[in-house]
């Protein structure tokens, strides 16, 4: 019995990644719903628009509204806009009585809170909810699952594939046969490409279906957000396998690389409500961007053009990240590939050498 | 393949290398060997585990870099393109366990911009079914068939015959023959002394580094055994170890590698042991002891 505790404590204390979730799992949870599980949203934007603008915006409560945007010569069309481009939380037309609140129901949490301080107003301001007119939750969540699932094909099963070959021996083979680094990643992940598009059609019709969420906007601008949101995520499932040995490795890793993504990405905590030191980490995720892009085209109607920040951060993620994973992957699959014909070893080559070695040591582990 | 495609390979060396070395660290895996493989010979890479011998082939596939010296396929780096007149076997045999027969063959194949050669008969029964539901001989057998749809002018084997009973290996070889007489040149490593004799010429690699090369015989040398045949093996064996004559079991007869006859017949002798002491050659297996203990 004690031989097979100390055996235990001997393995465990080796083994960094099942260590790191046992210590560092906890302390992220404990961070995560100690400052980001939070469904108050202390503050929202809001705009004023119409002939009274000007004046409406002083007497808003700046304790709550963060009047951004101050149109005295727009009209309802431009409020909506600014909700469609996702500009502010809420827009307040004047110029009648009373000041009607427009307000962005795929914002699902402000929303509630917006609703919650005009009902305080009485009769002076009437509201209106846009995209999201019964606030019904699945509404918010279905787009933001599409993105989760499309995570989980990307990272975890696509890491297990490629760590397979590892396991089985047949990366070596690959290795040896006349083909491009490029062409066997290519290869190794068009599959989970179509798979995940397909799962990403079959789950956006049935949340249509089954929960009535409406698809508001373009069809392409979703496809592209969704085609940028896989790269990233089979870069991500690419850069897992090249630090795992095995299929379980790759899951504990994918594992970690997922659970900051549900929790973190406002998908279930609103990242207006997080406190400012880990929505940080929120704006660091992919899952964030894609949200982002479909919850915008799906429940607003947004265009490409108003979601360009989404659009260009996942475009940097997935060159970064792809570009990262496609190298590391190349040197799994030819590790130090020169071929000298001087027998010259210089420095370079020697510090090279002890790289791999530590790097294969370091895989092991 | 016919003689022509060799002919358009101008290096007689097919596989080279030139005081090749590898360091992982302060760990020398392999130091200062010079080897070569040329047209239609069987050349066998011997040694024990850890000797050096997998990770030299990985320098000579061009999987790993050399730190130093270099080693050349087909006249030149390990490149690409050379590398698609290479068939290789590794130990592991690199099949995917979820397809089947066929489609293993086809893949590889493929890989290599082949068409897929009909299957052998034993295989043929086999072809729909996953490979993972292939006893290991099978196994081996479509590795190897894989490694030659190609037609290559060079076959690296990684323990090509490890865990498959006497008729498989009997065939197997008989592939590595084949091949060999049509033009081909074979590396195959073991760490199984009795298939020293099916090899034309043979490395022997001890610590990292190349000991010996050439015949069974050229490496045997002049090196003798003192073969003790007694009814009382074990006594004769425990005697002979404590008296620092280092014994080897083979079968019940004791045998002691570069010794002399003479001081065994003494010390068995003393010990009050009747024995028949015979000097015979010395097999590969014992040369190799000599050699790693120098």
């Amino acid at each position: 019995m004690r031989a097979m505790i100390v055996k235990e404590f001997r393995e465990l204390s080796r083994d960094r990644r099942t260590l790191a979730m046992l210590i560092g799992m906890p302390l992220l949870l404990l961070v995560i719903f100690g400052y980001a599980a939070n469904f108050r949203v202390p503050t929202v934007t809001a705009a004023a628009v119409g002939p009274g603008a000007s004046q409406l915006a002083t007497t808003l409560p700046s304790s709550f509204f963060d009047v951004t945007r101050i149109e005295p010569s727009g009209t309802r069309a431009d409020a909506e806009r600014l909700l469609k481009d996702n500009t502010v939380d809420v827009a307040i037309v004047t110029g009648r009585q009373p000041a009607l609140a427009l307000v962005d129901g795929s914002n699902l949490f402000a929303s509630q809170a917006i609703v919650s301080v005009l009902n305080t107003f009485g009769d002076k301001v009437s509201s209106q909810i846009l995209y999201n007119p019964d606030l019904k939750t699945s509404w918010v969540m279905v787009p933001a699952i599409i993105g989760l699932i499309l995570t989980f094909i990307g990272t975890i099963v696509t890491s297990i594939g490629l760590v397979r070959e590892r396991e089985t021996g047949t990366l070596e083979q690959l290795a040896v046969m006349p083909i491009r680094p490029s062409t066997v990643i290519l290869g190794k992940i068009s599959p989970y490409f179509l798979v995940a598009s397909l799962d990403m059609v079959v789950i956006t019709g049935l949340g249509m279906l089954l929960f009535s969420v409406p698809f508001n906007g373009n069809g392409f601008v979703f496809a592209l957000g969704a085609a940028l949101f896989l790269f990233v995520v089979l870069g991500l499932g690419v850069l897992i396998s090249t630090i795992s040995q095995t299929a379980g490795q790759a899951i504990q890793t994918a594992f970690m690389f997922l659970l900051p993504q549900i929790l973190l990405s406002g998908m279930i905590f609103p990242l207006d409500a997080m406190a400012a030191g880990v929505r940080w980490i929120g704006y660091l995720l992919p899952l964030t961007y894609f949200t982002m892009i479909s919850q915008g085209v799906m429940l607003r109607g947004a265009s490409l053009t108003s979601l360009w920040l989404p659009f260009v951060m996942l475009a940097v993620m997935a060159v970064v990240v792809f570009s990262g994973a496609t190298l590391r992957f190349r040197r799994d699959l030819a590790p130090g590939r020169r071929h000298r014909h001087a027998a010259v070893t210089s420095g370079a080559d020697a510090r090279r050498d002890v790289t791999h070695a530590t790097d294969a040591e370091r895989n092991r582990r | 393949m016919t003689s022509s495609d060799l002919d358009g390979v101008s290096p007689d060396e097919l596989l080279r290398a030139d005081r090749a070395g590898r360091r992982f660290g302060e760990v020398v895996a392999v130091e200062d060997v010079t080897m070569s493989v040329r047209r239609g010979e069987v050349v066998g890479l011997l040694g024990a585990n850890g000797a050096g011998k997998t990770t030299l082939i990985r320098m000579l596939l061009g999987l790993i870099a050399t730190s130093t010296g270099e080693v050349a396929l087909l006249g030149g780096p390990p490149d690409r393109e050379r590398r698609s007149r290479l068939g290789y076997v590794p130990q592991g045999l690199g099949l995917y366990g979820d397809l089947t027969v066929r489609e293993n063959l086809a893949f590889s194949a493929q890989a290599y911009g082949a068409s897929a050669p009909p299957l052998p008969e034993a295989l043929r029964t086999a072809a729909d079914r996953l490979v993972t539901a292939l006893p290991l001989g099978l196994q081996r057998q479509l590795a190897f068939v894989c490694a030659l749809a190609h037609d290559p002018l060079v076959l690296v084997l990684d323990e090509p015959t490890s865990g498959v009973d006497v008729l498989a290996r009997a065939a197997l070889w008989d592939t590595i023959h084949e091949q060999a007489e049509r033009g081909v040149g074979v590396l195959v490593t073991t760490h199984a002394m009795q298939e020293a004799e099916q090899c034309d010429r043979l490395l022997l690699m001890s610590r990292a580094r190349l000991v010996a090369q050439g015949s069974e015989a050229d490496i045997i040398g002049a090196t003798t055994a003192v073969a003790v045949r007694t009814d009382d093996w074990a006594r004769a064996f425990a005697v002979l170890n404590e008296a620092g004559q280092p014994a080897m079991l083979a079968g019940r007869d004791v045998r002691v590698v570069d010794a002399d006859a003479g001081r065994v017949r003494q010390i068995l002798s003393d010990a009050g042991l009747r024995a028949e002491v015979v000097a015979v050659p010395a097999t590969i297996e014992e040369r190799m002891r000599v050699l790693a203990g120098a």
